[in-house]
């Protein structure tokens, strides 16, 4: 379990006299076992937002405080470990290593931890499955259809147990029957296992899946109706 | 560690590039195996245990075996002189006095007395038959080798045939690449008879020490003869016969250092290649908790095993072409062979090692430290 919040947030990156600031003074509050939808234009600073989340990158102003961790605070050093612990982020594309299986893909993010040669079996396993690709264990991303290759993202996100996911435009180059599928998936890691979820979206329809939905333009942020109420 | 089998499976990701990578470093490290072998040779040829204590008297202003010609009676009169254990005339017969690949040295002398003062050990065929057959030699193991000889194969050279009576190793490298005989049968057998005469003397001494001394009162002895003489160490003496080789194995190290040069270029493009393939891909891993040391340990792993393995082949294959061409380079009747021994192995891996890792010390560094989320937007 474990809960966010953005207090006075601000990133800007300048480039020679041009200065963007796609967060400007942005405070959020995210409550453990939210699925939560954030919604904007294209560069309005979502992905931005989602890294800071994500703890790979750091505000210019500001706190970030996940799950009672002000990131700022803690030394780089630890940022690797934290985040190993902490976080599953999937990304639009499934970014998975063509050398390796969907078996050590999902593998990958346990080489971190020690445990045993059995212990990493049965957590690959039980991550596959939950993402219904465990017969497909042994093939190589590209014998892989675009949305079986997400759901084993999806499947490495979570082999670590992180309490908190981060989806950034998830089903942004899936068909909508995939779309369907990573969807659905995240919802029930949502409902039944208790993650938090941070998604972005460009989709009405994925959308339509968080418990909250928020829009952000202009470098702020706007609340939406929470899905579902009138 | 699981990241070691990652770099393996990486550099199978492009064959072709990992292949001809370590095709290129293998030729390199070849060339440069070659060079320092033959260093090592040649230092093996003048670490003979018995050269500290032996002299070599040879006739004064003269370089070249086929020019040196001293009385045989010489012998009584060195003998005589204090601190001279033993002295063996020695008739040299060579094809080549310049620095040559193919170079055939037949040594003639007394056979019982060069048996007594050369440190020889008969590996295959009969010392007494050599001793006793006024055409028989003994033949050097690594000549044998070189010219694929036998014991009871004749051996003929110009107008010069012998029997091959057995064959030897020394402890005096240099020797092995000869063939002994009677010192009778090779005074007669050149073009002019030349009974009573021979090459060079070799001189047992007591005391390593008084080499200087010793060989001074020998040429004392011959300085108003007829034929003068010029004595000096063995060492000094191989010194001056593989001074052109010495000279030229300097300028090849230049080409050795060369090729390292071009395995850590090689090195160093395909693993900047390889890493600029996959910035993204890193900055998954560090999203994914991994840490800037296991990035630049995947890439400098794979620069460690492009170099060595590279170097690997290639001294395999410099082994190869070492023991089946039994190459030798003879100078002044000097040979001098190709030594790969486990030192030289030694030293190709962390030369290897070193090139590799200062390859991929870039590419790691600057894959390491690129920030995470620029590294994802990278395409
Ligand atoms: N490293 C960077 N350097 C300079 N500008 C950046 C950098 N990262 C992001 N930006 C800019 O910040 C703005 C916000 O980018 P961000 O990727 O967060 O947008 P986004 O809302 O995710 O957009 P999209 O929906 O297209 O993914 C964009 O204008 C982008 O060009
Ligand atoms: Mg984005």
């Amino acid at each position: 379990m474990i809960s966010i919040a953005l207090d006075g947030v601000t990133k800007r990156y300048t480039k020679g006299e041009h200065v963007l600031t796609p967060l400007e003074n942005v405070s959020l509050e995210i409550a453990s076992g939210d699925f939560f939808v954030l919604l904007g234009p294209s560069g309005s600073g979502k992905t931005t937002l989602l890294n800071l989340l994500a703890a790979i990158d750091r505000p210019d102003a500001g706190r970030v405080i996940v799950g009672g961790t002000d990131l700022a605070k803690l030394p780089s050093g630890r940022l690797a470990s934290w985040r190993s612990e902490h976080v599953g982020y999937v990304f639009q594309q499934a970014n998975l290593v063509p050398v390796l299986t969907a078996y050590e893909n999902v593998e990958l993010p346990l080489w971190l931890f020690p445990m045993s040669r059995a212990e990493r079996h049965r957590r690959v396993s039980l991550a596959l499955e939950a993402v219904g690709l465990l017969e497909r264990a042994a093939h190589l991303p590209r014998q892989l259809s675009g949305g079986q290759e997400q759901r084993v993202a999806i499947a490495r996100a979570i082999v670590a147990d992180p309490p908190l996911i981060v989806a950034d435009e998830p089903t942004g180059n899936l068909d909508h029957e995939s779309a369907d599928g990573v969807l659905t998936l995240l919802s029930r890691l949502n409902v039944e296992r208790g993650k938090t979820i941070v998604m972005v979206t460009h989709d009405p329809r994925a959308a339509a899946r968080g418990t909250r939905r928020m829009q952000l333009d202009k470098g702020q942020l706007l609340d939406l109706q929470p899905a579902g109420t009138p | 560690m699981k990241l070691a089998r990652l770099i393996a499976k990486n550099l199978k990701r492009r064959p072709m590039r990992t292949l001809l990578t370590l095709l290129g470093v293998a030729s390199a490290m070849l060339l440069f195996v070659l060079v320092e072998s033959l260093s090592a040779g040649l230092d093996r040829a003048m670490g003979g245990t018995e050269a500290a204590r032996t002299l070599v008297v040879y006739r004064q202003n003269r370089y070249c075996p086929q020019t040196s010609f001293l009385p045989e009676s010489y012998v009584e009169r060195i003998r005589k002189i204090p601190g001279v254990v033993s002295a063996l005339p020695v008739k040299v017969f060579l094809n080549n006095c310049r620095a040559s690949l193919d170079l055939v040295t037949f040594q003639g002398a007394p056979a019982e007395e060069l048996l007594r003062a050369r440190p020889v050990q008969v590996l295959e065929g009969d010392a007494a038959r050599f001793v006793r057959d006024a055409d028989a030699a003994l033949v050097g193991r690594a000549f044998a080798a070189r010219k694929g000889l036998r014991v009871g194969d004749s051996f003929r050279f110009g107008n010069i045939t012998v029997k091959v009576a057995g064959i030897f190793s020394s402890a005096e490298p240099v020797e092995e690449d000869v063939v002994m005989t009677h010192l009778e049968f090779l005074q007669r057998a050149g073009p002019v008879n030349r009974l009573g005469t021979v090459t060079q003397f070799e001189v047992k001494i007591d005391d390593a020490a008084r080499a200087k001394e010793i060989a001074a009162a020998i040429d004392d002895q011959f300085r108003t003869a007829q034929e003068p003489t010029d004595t000096r160490a063995k060492l000094a003496f191989l010194e001056s016969a593989t001074r052109d080789l010495r000279e030229i194995l300097g300028f090849a190290r230049w080409l050795g250092i060369g090729c390292v040069a071009v395995v850590l270029a090689l090195v160093a493009n395909t693993v900047l290649m390889s890493s600029q393939e996959r910035v993204r891909e890193f900055g998954v891993f560090r999203t994914l908790g991994f840490r800037e040391q296991h990035i630049a340990f995947l890439v400098l792993g794979e620069a460690l095993i492009l170099a060595l393995g590279g170097s690997a082949l290639g001294l395999g294959a410099a082994q190869l072409i070492v023991e089946t061409s039994h190459v030798s380079i003879g100078s002044e009747g000097v040979s001098v062979g190709f030594r790969i021994v486990p030192a030289l192995a030694l030293r190709v891996a962390l030369v290897a090692g070193a090139a590799g890792a200062l390859a991929g010390l870039y590419p790691a560094l600057r894959s390491a430290s690129r920030p995470v989320v620029a590294a994802l937007r990278e395409a």
